[in-house]
């Protein structure tokens, strides 16, 4: 059975349409990565799978079901927009939630939560004492006690230090084990290539990829060249057979035209410069990301550059 | 609808709100405030000015003035002090003739009486008065004269008091009694009648209120009419009346704050991620219900001891306070909802602010009609207010406090409009709370609000 099944769902505000007919299966079990631009639609989308909002078309079912409200006991989610009420101390405020959402003490599991997450020692102080990261840790644990069936994360790696965030990964990775169904959204493509099972991008409220890894990077094929060469960046530009090239610094990657032959860019690369290393692959995600949301006057700037 | 989600919430913002400074201080301070203003003035009323009253009399008859300057004297005599400790319970009236006004007419008239303003303004008197030369015999008013056009006073067949006092003139109320006896005795004397002989001609006899006879429905005895007091008749409905309103709005005021707190903080949506937006707008009334049956309570208890130590617990009916209850619940269950409802359109905690009147109406409007209603318990206006839900539980309430009570069929009409009204405003509340309440920048328009409320 599928954990969330989207079909044809429109949300609009005003004039504005943030969700334009968008259909989506999320597998049980899976990690589903939501990436696009700010204001493409991705929370949104998570709003209305959490049935904070209401899609003015289409259908959302959750394991089936086709009224969310049934199933939101079985939903852990972690908002964006953090907020915790400041005054109460992290035990009480985790039994707060944990009992909100399943109906019967938490104690237990906020005390394994609390050692897993290294914040047992501040079980006792009152939340406006914590730090940025610490708080984002216990909104974490909100969301995850008890454990969901499904859980929504919309950006839950922001702002968290390289440990902390090592450690929400190694959970959410746990969860999944346990047979939890993840969905978060990121701006971190590095994370969502590593990470998830399935990604989807959505951009100005519409679905533009939805897969594995592998099979969006199939449908733009091999049209990446990673090279290093001695001397800067000018010596690769103006090569016959690419559109685009970014300096990553040590490595530039060029984007071939559709239909250009590599070895033809090789011999055109080795004819000016020394090349150190030449590698054909398939390109990022972070680049298919850019070359989505990319405005297309600036993508023609980088070709005629 | 899942009640446990409700019940934790309710549970949280109750024991969050009774805990604050703010709540505690509250109930500690209201009733201080109010006590200490009765015994500030009871203190004072034990202490009263026991200045001299000093009166000017321009007295054009030549016998009324002599009728009032003896009575202050009788007065005096009898009231100034206590008879067993000597000590001076109330100030003198003193009364001159001032012959030299009395004499005067037309212009000459008006210079005595500024020279007699002129010492009220340096404080040697507190008024004069003037006594018009025909009040004996007032001439008969003109026959000719047109209905609906305001008839003037003649001055010659009146008596003038003039002062630049404020407030409640005791000496003016006094006067009355003395004036028109003094005119009666004269008018007597005229007659032959011997007055000093037949004083039972002008004695006064007071008119005591009572309550009806009732018979006992189990004994079948009749009971006798009870002595009814101005406290009973007023002070007790208002009391009541005054302390719904104060509970009501200590109850529901802080739910707007509240609210937009949650709404501000970026806590909403972590709750909506766990309850619905009826179910975390339901918690949230119940808890604030729950703070103002805690703080109710406290207060009941409080008002009953005060009336059994001060000796007036019998004039507490008794009946009433079920329904106090009731109307109490149902209020704070409108006000709740529709300051969560106005909360979830607000942004900052100044958007909160602005509205905070808007939500107090129920509470306020009744205020102004609380003398009508006491003056006519039972007229047209006082049934058909109090029988408008957002009015209806101070102005019933007020009404059934009252010793004539209010015909059976009222408070269950009330009731029943009121509960209707109050399920309504949850309803048309929790479909603005779900629209606004993730919505930032601007607060909505009135009209906005009632389209959300209608179509949700």
């Amino acid at each position: 059975m599928d954990a969330v099944q989207i079909s044809h769902v429109t949300r609009t505000f005003g004039n504005v349409t943030a969700v334009d007919d968008l259909s989506l299966i999320v597998p049980q079990g899976s990690i589903y990565g939501f990436i696009g631009p700010n204001g493409s639609g991705k929370t949104t989308t998570m709003r209305m799978i959490v049935n904070i909002f209401y899609p003015d078309s289409g259908e959302i079912r959750l394991f089936g079901n086709s009224r969310p409200e049934n199933s939101s006991d079985l939903i852990g989610y972690l908002p964006e927009e953090r907020g915790l009420y400041q005054k109460m101390t992290v035990q009480a405020l985790l039994e707060f939630y944990g009992e909100l959402r399943s109906g019967r003490g938490v104690k237990a599991e906020v005390a394994t939560w609390l050692e897993r997450l290294d914040l047992a020692n501040r079980a006792s102080d009152k939340v406006e004492t914590l730090s940025k990261g610490m708080s984002q840790k216990v909104q974490f644990i909100a969301a995850v006690i008890p454990e969901p069936k499904l859980l929504i994360l919309d950006e839950p790696f922001s702002g968290l230090d390289p440990v902390s965030a090592d450690a929400i990964r190694s959970a959410l990775l746990d969860l999944r084990r346990h047979g939890v169904t993840v969905i978060l959204s990121t701006h971190d493509m590095n994370l969502a290539e590593t990470m998830c099972d399935y990604i989807f991008m959505i951009f100005r409220g519409r679905k533009v990829l939805d897969g594995t890894l592998a099979s969006i990077q199939d449908q733009y094929g091999d049209d990446t060249i990673r090279v290093t060469v001695s001397g800067d960046v000018a010596t690769v530009q103006n090569l016959a057979g690419v559109n685009q090239i970014r300096d990553l610094g040590q490595v530039q990657e060029l984007r071939l035209q559709r239909g250009a032959d590599p070895q033809e860019v090789l011999r055109a690369l080795v004819a000016q410069a020394r090349v150190t290393s030449f590698s054909l692959m398939k390109p990022s995600l972070h680049d298919i990301f850019i070359r989505i949301a990319e405005p297309p006057d600036l993508e023609a700037k980088h070709a005629n550059a | 609808m899942r009640t446990h989600k409700v019940l934790t919430i309710a549970k949280r913002d109750y024991i969050a709100t009774v805990r604050t400074k703010a709540f505690i201080f509250g109930l500690v301070v209201a009733p201080v405030l109010f006590g200490g203003g009765s015994i500030g003035m009871s203190f004072l009323t034990g202490k009263p000015d026991l200045k001299d009253r000093h009166v000017a009399i321009a007295d054009h008859t030549g016998v009324v003035g002599e009728a009032v300057v003896s009575a202050a004297r009788e007065k005096n005599g009898r009231e100034l002090f206590d008879k067993k400790t000597h000590r001076q319970l109330l100030p003198r009236y003193t009364f001159e003739i001032d012959a030299a006004a009395a004499a005067n007419t037309g212009a000459k008239a008006n210079g005595e009486l500024l020279a007699l303003s002129d010492r009220v303004r340096r404080k040697e008197l507190v008024a004069f008065l003037e006594i018009g030369k025909d009040v004996l015999h007032p001439p008969k008013p003109a026959e000719d004269s047109d209905e609906g056009t305001t008839k003037k006073t003649d001055p010659n067949a009146s008596v003038s008091y003039y002062t630049n006092a404020g407030g409640i003139d005791e000496i003016r109320m006094w006067l009355n009694g003395p004036i028109n006896d003094g005119i009666r005795m004269a008018r007597l004397a005229e007659l032959g009648i011997d007055v000093k002989r037949n004083k039972d001609l002008t004695a006064s006899i007071p008119i005591e209120g009572l309550s009806l006879v009732e018979r006992d429905v189990k004994t079948g005895e009749v009971h006798e009419a009870r002595k009814r007091s101005e406290l009973e008749g007023f002070l007790v409905p208002f009391g009541l009346a005054m302390i719904l309103a104060m509970i009501v709005m200590v109850g529901s005021a802080p739910m707007l704050q509240n609210v937009t707190q949650d709404k501000s903080q970026r806590i909403v949506e972590t709750l909506l991620g766990a309850a619905s937006p009826f179910e975390l707008m339901t918690g949230k009334v119940l808890g604030s219900v729950g703070v103002s049956v805690t703080s109710s309570l406290l207060y009941v208890i409080a008002g009953a001891v005060a009336v059994n130590v001060m000796g007036v617990a019998g004039l507490l009916p008794l009946s009433i306070i079920p329904w106090f209850y009731i109307y109490l619940l149902a209020d704070v269950v409108m006000l709740c909802s529709f300051a969560a409802a106005l909360g979830a359109c607000c942004s900052t905690p100044q958007d909160a602010q602005n509205l905070a009147v808007v939500l107090l109406l129920p509470c306020i409007l009744p205020m102004f009609m609380l003398v009508t209603v006491l003056r006519q318990p039972n007229g047209t206006i006082a049934t058909v207010m109090s029988l408008i839900p957002p009015f209806t539980p101070i102005l019933m309430l007020l009404r059934q406090a009252m010793p004539n009570g209010v015909p059976a069929w009222q408070p269950w009409v009330g009731l029943v409009c009121v509960l209707a009204f109050a399920i309504g405003t949850v309803w048309a509340a929790s479909r603005i709370f779900r629209v606004a309440i993730l919505m930032q920048g601007k607060p909505p328009q009135l009209a906005e609000m009632l389209r959300w409320a209608m179509k949700g």
